[in-house]
């Protein structure tokens, strides 16, 4: 990385900051019922929807029923987009004529996208009907971002002052996707495709090139699907070559604007997060974290020298910083889209990606970056915040040994899902069959494949060739649980400290900056402790070994 | 004290619970994965619809391709892109792949070194504001070298 | 009867008050071999299932024993030439799991001292039993294990008070040595408190049992330390939670990794997985968690005074307020009279005399003090005779008057000298008639409690008044038959070190508050003096309730000191409420703790207790996971070296392969006895701001903690590699 490209990074990075710090007062306020501008626009469709899913918006729930109405209502959603996959070519919109997807094939996209990981098992260009990229990707895509910040929010809830409840699913739901998701998400689509990014219902274009060689120019409706996957942290790409793939991301504009749009919302939920509690400096240790543990990432990645422009993997309008710089953005938000192979990625970058998903809060997912940073506060303010000679607390609630227990599960079920599967893969023969050796290459791909699936990312080493049956079941289980028992327990925390008594303590400063590099710390230890003889056998054995890429 | 209303309301599955959640997908898919794409559809046709199209590039009136999507070239008259990358379908190289290329062409065309390299210099594009580094679109160039040297290209042209 | 009680002093009970020779006797009675039969029972697997972490170290010892006997059964696992190696692993492993045990013993032994010591104050009497039977009291004989609460004792001269109880009859001294640790006989008198164990030097005392045997406050205590019944704090459940955490997630690291190694082929050896295993656990604090509750328990008391739960200990150290009784907290417990002031028309003499009668029967040192001062300057009044017969009501808090009333008669003249103990020589002496005496009421009390009574006031009574009080002092005015006569200065002095204490309260971030009866101007001066910005005045002891209420209801942790019957409640409402050991019995029954020495000061110790604590374990737990990255880097490069040569650059400590994982392990063994005194003398505590108390102790226990086990291993690794040097 030279100066030019670290003035670039910190150009990028800093109108993030700005302009989520600028956005999120509105965002905040999608959550407190507070009047938008375009409230003539907004609520008399919301009223529409309210009124035909017959539910108060106004009543307010307790964890288990929030948590469980979404549940239930990403298993329609699924359902609806299984329907959709499975029989595409009975659907209208399917110009190409391709054929419905296998039911392992249906179920483990289903789940990825409904997830909001988005690994994909399949070639979109080469697979999926119109319809099934708008009905079942789109559809997930928005439906399961709009989930995530629905956890997220509704375990901020929990913390703030005199909460009631965390607040009503249905209500939040609608909200998040009327006022936030769509109308950011048409903003961008327009500028990518102002960019050159496609977006169309005609059919693949088919010419004839100068040399007289037929050539199929795959398009359709890339633009709006390529905003939410980026907006959402979903990743899951309109091609099989995601964000790599030119008519996905065509120039280093729409990269640049793609980036922006993967770290926008995991960090405006920071911001808004101290504005929904009322105290608008606690999202400060939040904020420096996640980006004290993503700049890591990102130094550890451009620690090692960068891939050239011609290298096998990487794509000439984008570079070697370009495409590292993505590669560590996309494993910190758990976004998962790629705009280079990941073999192209120096071992250090693969190391820096594993963190990203590992750590899963620098910062995380949408709205679940939030819920699992308040995971890790809490721990540090347990376990470190006992050396301040009080009763841990924070926000002045106390910190007892139930909630501790839900912590402790919480984080330890992430490990377990990554690990187990990665030894099964390989006693099953599995790994063998996706051509992963037993070097550190073959172990990277495999505990990526699982460790993107546990974490909600999506980016892969295998693709479409893990469309196996051992893949396709095994990722999907862990993507199922990876997303829905951690932020499950993390709900059940929240839930349990409504009404729960507040100490107005002189105590342990949260806020504080130095609170908040002991959160960083302790955050870094934590992952490290736990994931540390993995990353030795796969991508630090690869550094030491002396590759520079993934193809050695 | 905030008093603490204990949330009323469905327990487990229940009707109550599972008849707005099927009706919530329902709505989310009609409006996120049908009309939402859709609408975007109509707004980038009307606007922008060369991009929204593929930004696919004519010869003569006749579609040869697109901007954005590597053509095969094989023929040494011709730049050629790479045959490896991400994607596969990369379609821009390097500014120094075009330039050692350029001696192949020149070689080939008889066009002189210096009028093509002026002429990849020229097409040279990939910086947004400061983003990116430059780099050359294969099929731009072959295009312009078709029509800059018609006598040469003739037959494609 | 006398020989009824020859009889009855037979027991323990008889023996003179116990010195302080009596506690070594104990030490002695409680050895060093004891404790370490407790630490070896302490191996017992079942005796580990409250201590996930040990227990999960303990069975890594037997398949590492395991794999010492049979190497070969655990196939390419293990080889048969590391037979050495595994028998080191395993033998260090036992180690490591009887050095917490051993550490817990030590605790257990420590509180158990301290305990037994208290125990003896129980100690099984012969006492006499006094039951009322028709006109008659009989007294019958019966051990004091059989008393009940409510049953009514008779104890004499020379005899042990075998339980907590009131006086019912009977003004007696009383030495509470092995109680308040001060041999000092203490006046009781009806009304008073009695604790267990003290012994009554002269006269007799009737009394009734407050409480039952076994359910005293010293009995609560006894309970406390004995670890199979301490219940655990909630910061220690919520430790034990994260330290399953923890243990569960290293066994899936460990277990995954030894299933990756057989998956992927690798050449592991399960002797270094097992080390690596015990050395990522959180031993230390595994180890230490008990002892350090318990010897929390025993340094409280030490310092004497008694907790009903670990919970009120830990509580403590989140006080937000504290509640400081102006007299005897922040003032010396005796306010002394020192001045008589008249007003216009009255001379320093007919206040002092009138002063005489009205503090005749007030017993409160403030009374006593009049009495003295009055001596002193010869103003003993004719009537005094009279006064055995007058009516009085003594000074009560709620009416802050005392009252006296003579009832005509012949009044007589002193004829003896004075001395120190003038009341008592007065009892007894002759005193000449000097004429008659007419009916008289004098009252003493605080002015504005005395104002409205008086007939009429002198024009300087404010201006006297508020001089009094401005400078600090207190005001007692003197009424003779409704007219004032002029006041009495008391002088409240401050305590030794009070000033210090709250300045560090106040850098703790906790905030003190002080209540006095004083009137306004008084309270002003004493806690300016003091260094306290709240206090209220002219509290009764309703308006301590009312403040604990107030400021819980703002969501503050809230601590205070009673003895009175009146602070019961608020000793029952506020979260930590210290009882003096000379309080009322209900006080003692509502407060989480008594004092021993009747110190309300105390209770600055035991807020800081409390912190040191809860210190003390996030220091060891922070530590003990800090040290666990050296561990890794230790460790890792050695699992791996066979297999994975490339992974030797992992070594950044340069220590031998042969040698680092018996370093690292021996290490994670050692730093638990290193430790031990930490956690029995608890982290070094300075009073300063949470935020700053927090970041001290994150850099040296955190920050030390990643750094220190680089250093220790390397020097471990250092001699052990050169004994193997020496040995090949």
């Amino acid at each position: 990385m030279d100066l030019s490209e670290a003035f670039e990074l910190f150009l990028i990075l800093g109108s993030v900051l700005i302009s989520a710090r600028l956005l999120a007062p509105y965002v905040a306020g999608v959550y407190t019922n507070s009047r938008s501008r375009l409230e003539r626009v907004f609520a008399p469709l919301e009223k529409l929807i309210f009124r035909a899913l017959g539910v108060d918006a106004l009543r307010v729930m307790g964890w288990k029923e929030y948590f469980l109405s979404a549940v239930i209502a990403n298993a329609f959603a699924m359902a609806l987009a299984f329907v959709i996959l499975m029989f595409q070519n009975f659907f209208p919109l399917d110009p190409q004529g391709f054929h419905g997807l296998s039911l392992g094939l249906a179920f483990q996209t289903v789940v990825s996208f409904g997830t909001n990981t988005n690994l994909q098992h399949y070639n979109g260009e080469s697979s999926l009907s119109y319809l099934s990229q708008m009905g079942a990707i789109q559809f997930l895509q928005f439906s399961s971002a709009a989930t995530g910040i629905c956890f997220g929010v509704a375990m901020v809830r929990g913390f703030i002052t005199g909460s009631k409840g965390l607040g009503n699913f249905y209500s939040d739901f609608v909200r998040t996707i009327t006022r936030i998701l769509l109308p950011f998400s048409l903003l961008s689509s327009v500028a990518l495709v102002w960019l050159g990014v496609p977006q169309t219902i005609s059919g693949y274009a088919s010419v004839i090139g100068i040399e007289g060689i037929r050539q199929t120019i795959p398009v359709g409706p890339v633009a709006s699907l390529v905003s939410i996957m980026q907006i959402g942290t979903n990743g899951g790409g309109y091609y099989g070559a995601n964000s790599a793939y030119p008519l996905q991301n065509p120039n280093p504009a729409t990269d640049v604007l793609e980036l922006y749009l993967m770290m926008l919302l995991p960090t405006c939920l920071i911001f808004a997060f101290g504005r929904l509690l009322g105290k608008k400096r606690e999202a400060r240790p939040l904020l420096i974290s996640a980006y004290s543990l993503y700049a890591l990432n990102l130094l550890v990645a451009f620690l090692a020298p960068l891939p050239s422009a011609q290298a096998p993997g990487i794509e000439v309008r984008f570079g070697g910083f370009l495409s590292t710089f993505w590669t560590v953005t996309t494993t910190s938000t758990m976004t998962g889209s790629v705009n280079a192979s990941l073999y192209a990625m120096n071992p250090l970058a693969i190391l820096s990606a594993f963190m990203g998903m590992f750590v899963q809060a620098a910062p995380g997912g949408v709205g679940s970056g939030l819920a699992y940073m308040l995971m890790y506060v809490l721990i540090t303010v347990f376990v470190v915040g006992l050396m301040s000679g009080r009763t841990p607390e924070y926000l002045g609630l106390k910190i007892g040994a139930r909630d501790l227990k839900l912590l402790m599960l919480a984080f330890l079920i992430h490990p377990l899902i990554i690990l187990v599967p990665t030894i099964l893969a390989y006693v099953s023969g599995a790994a063998a069959a996706v051509n992963a050796g037993s070097g550190p290459l073959g172990l990277t791909a495999i505990m990526y494949e699982f460790a993107s699936a546990a974490s909600n990312n999506g980016s892969d080493f295998l693709g479409a060739a893990a469309n196996t049956q051992f893949f396709n079941l095994s990722t999907a289980f862990v993507m199922l649980i990876g997303r829905y028992a951690p932020l499950g327990l993390l709900m059940a925390l929240s839930g349990s400290m409504i009404g729960r008594k507040r100490f107005f303590t002189t105590g342990l400063d949260t806020a504080s900056f130095a609170f908040s590099g002991v959160l960083v710390l302790s955050v870094l230890v934590l992952v490290v402790l736990t994931f540390l003889p993995f990353l030795a056998l796969g991508p630090i054995l690869s550094y030491l070994r002396g590759m520079v890429n993934g193809f050695g | 004290m905030g008093g603490v209303t204990k949330p009323r309301g469905p327990g487990w599955l229940g009707k109550s619970n599972l008849t707005p959640a099927l009706r919530l997908a329902l709505i989310t898919l009609v409006v996120c994965g049908i009309a939402f794409p859709l609408l975007v559809t109509a707004v980038a046709q009307t606007l922008f619809p060369y991009q929204a199209d593929g930004e696919l590039v004519k010869l003569d009136g006749r579609a040869v391709g697109s901007n954005l999507l590597a053509q095969q070239f094989t023929r040494p008259i011709f730049f050629q892109p790479r045959n490896n990358s991400a994607s596969g379908v990369d379609p821009d190289i390097t500014l120094e792949n075009a330039l050692s290329q350029a001696e192949r062409v020149s070689n080939a065309t008889g066009i002189p070194l210096a009028q093509l390299d002026r002429l990849v210099y020229e097409n040279v594009q990939g910086r947004f504001l400061i983003f990116g580094s430059p780099y050359v679109n294969v099929l731009k160039l072959n295009l312009l070298l078709i029509q800059s040297y018609p006598e040469i290209y003739g037959k494609y042209g | 009867m006398a020989s009824s009680a020859e009889r009855a002093t037979e027991g323990p009970g008889s023996a003179a008050p116990r010195g302080r020779g009596a506690k070594r006797d104990l030490t002695a009675e409680l050895g060093k071999s004891e404790m370490l039969l407790d630490s070896l029972r302490g191996l017992n697997p079942l005796s580990l299932l409250s201590n996930p972490v040990m227990l999960t170290v303990e069975i890594a010892f037997f398949l590492a024993l395991a794999v010492a006997l049979y190497p070969q059964a655990f196939g390419r696992l293990a080889s048969p030439d590391g037979r050495a190696f595994y028998v080191s692993v395993a033998a260090l492993l036992l180690l490591t799991v009887w050095l917490a045990s051993l550490t817990e013993a030590m605790a257990e032994r420590q509180a158990k001292m301290s305990a037994r010591s208290l125990r003896k104050m129980e100690a099984e009497v012969t006492c006499r039993k006094l039951v009322t039977v028709g006109w008659e009291r009989l007294s019958t004989l019966v051990k004091s294990s059989e008393l009940r609460k409510g049953d009514v004792l008779l104890v004499e001269a020379g005899e042990m008070v075998p339980i907590d109880g009131e006086v019912i009859e009977g003004i007696a001294t009383v030495d509470e040595a092995l109680v308040s640790g001060e041999s000092r006989p203490v006046r009781k008198a009806p009304g008073d408190i009695l604790i267990g164990g003290s012994c009554v030097t002269s006269d007799s005392l009737t009394i009734r049992v407050a409480a039952n045997p076994g359910e005293t406050f010293v009995d609560r205590m006894i309970q406390l330390v004995e670890t199979s019944k301490r219940p655990k704090t909630p910061n220690e459940k919520a430790l034990s939670v994260v330290l399953l955490g923890f243990t569960a997630i290293f066994s899936i690291v460990i277990a995954s990794l030894l299933g990756l190694g057989l998956a992927l082929g690798l050449s592991l050896d399960i002797g270094i997985l097992l080390a690596l295993y015990v050395c990522l656990l959180p031993t230390t604090i595994g180890a230490l968690l008990p002892a350090i509750g318990i010897s929390g328990i025993a340094r409280l008391q030490k310092s004497r005074v008694l907790a009903k739960s670990g919970r009120a200990i830990e509580t403590a150290g989140d006080t937000d307020v504290i509640l400081l009784d102006k007299t005897g907290t922040i003032t010396v417990g005796n306010r002394r009279a020192v001045e008589f002031v008249p007003f216009t028309g009255y001379t320093e003499r007919d206040v002092g005399e009138a002063a005489f009668l009205s503090s005749w029967h007030d017993d409160t040192p403030e009374g006593r003090s009049i009495i003295t001062l009055a001596y002193e300057r010869g103003f003993v009044p004719r009537e005094l005779n009279a006064l055995a017969l007058a009516e009085s009501s003594a000074f009560s808090a709620a009416t802050r008057l005392s009252r006296v009333k003579l009832v005509p008669s012949k009044g007589f003249l002193v004829k003896g000298g004075l001395g120190i103990n003038q009341r008592e020589r007065h009892r007894r002496k002759s005193f000449d008639a000097a004429g008659e005496i007419e009916e008289l009421e004098i009252l003493k009390g605080a002015p504005d409690a005395v104002k409205p009574l008086a007939k009429k006031l002198p024009a300087e009574f404010d201006t006297i008044v508020d001089g009094i009080s401005g400078s600090g002092d207190t005001a007692m005015i003197i009424l003779k038959n409704g007219i004032p006569l002029g006041a009495v200065r008391l002088k409240d002095e401050l305590r030794r070190g009070i000033v210090e204490k709250i300045v560090s309260l106040r850098e703790m971030g906790i905030r003190p508050v002080m209540l006095t009866g004083d009137q306004s101007l008084t309270a002003e001066r004493i806690a300016n003096e003091a260094g306290i910005e709240e206090y209220i005045a002219r509290a009764k002891p309703e308006d301590k309730f009312r403040v604990v209420q107030s400021e819980q209801s703002q969501s503050k942790v809230v601590a205070m000191i009673g003895d009175g019957t009146n602070d019961a409640p608020a000793l029952a409402l506020s979260d930590i409420g210290l009882a003096m050991n000379s309080g009322t019995q209900a006080a003692k029954e509502a407060a989480n703790f008594v004092d021993l020495d009747s110190d309300p000061a105390k209770i600055i110790d035991i807020v800081v207790l409390g912190k040191q604590l809860l210190t003390t374990r996030g220091a060891v737990t922070t530590f003990s996971l800090a040290n666990d990255v050296a561990k890794y880097f230790a460790i890792l490069p050695v699992l791996f070296a066979a297999s994975e040569p490339a992974l030797r650059s992992l070594n950044i400590l340069g220590l031998s392969l042969h040698t680092a994982v018996l370093s690292a392990l021996l290490f994670n063994a050692l730093i638990i006895p290193i430790l031990v005194p930490l956690a029995l003398r608890g982290v070094p505590f300075r009073p300063s701001s949470t935020m700053s108390i927090f970041l001290r102790n994150f850099a040296i226990y955190g920050l030390g903690g990643l750094v220190v086990p680089f250093v220790g291993i390397k020097l471990i690794d250092i001699v052990l590699s050169t004994l193997a040097g020496w040995v090949a």
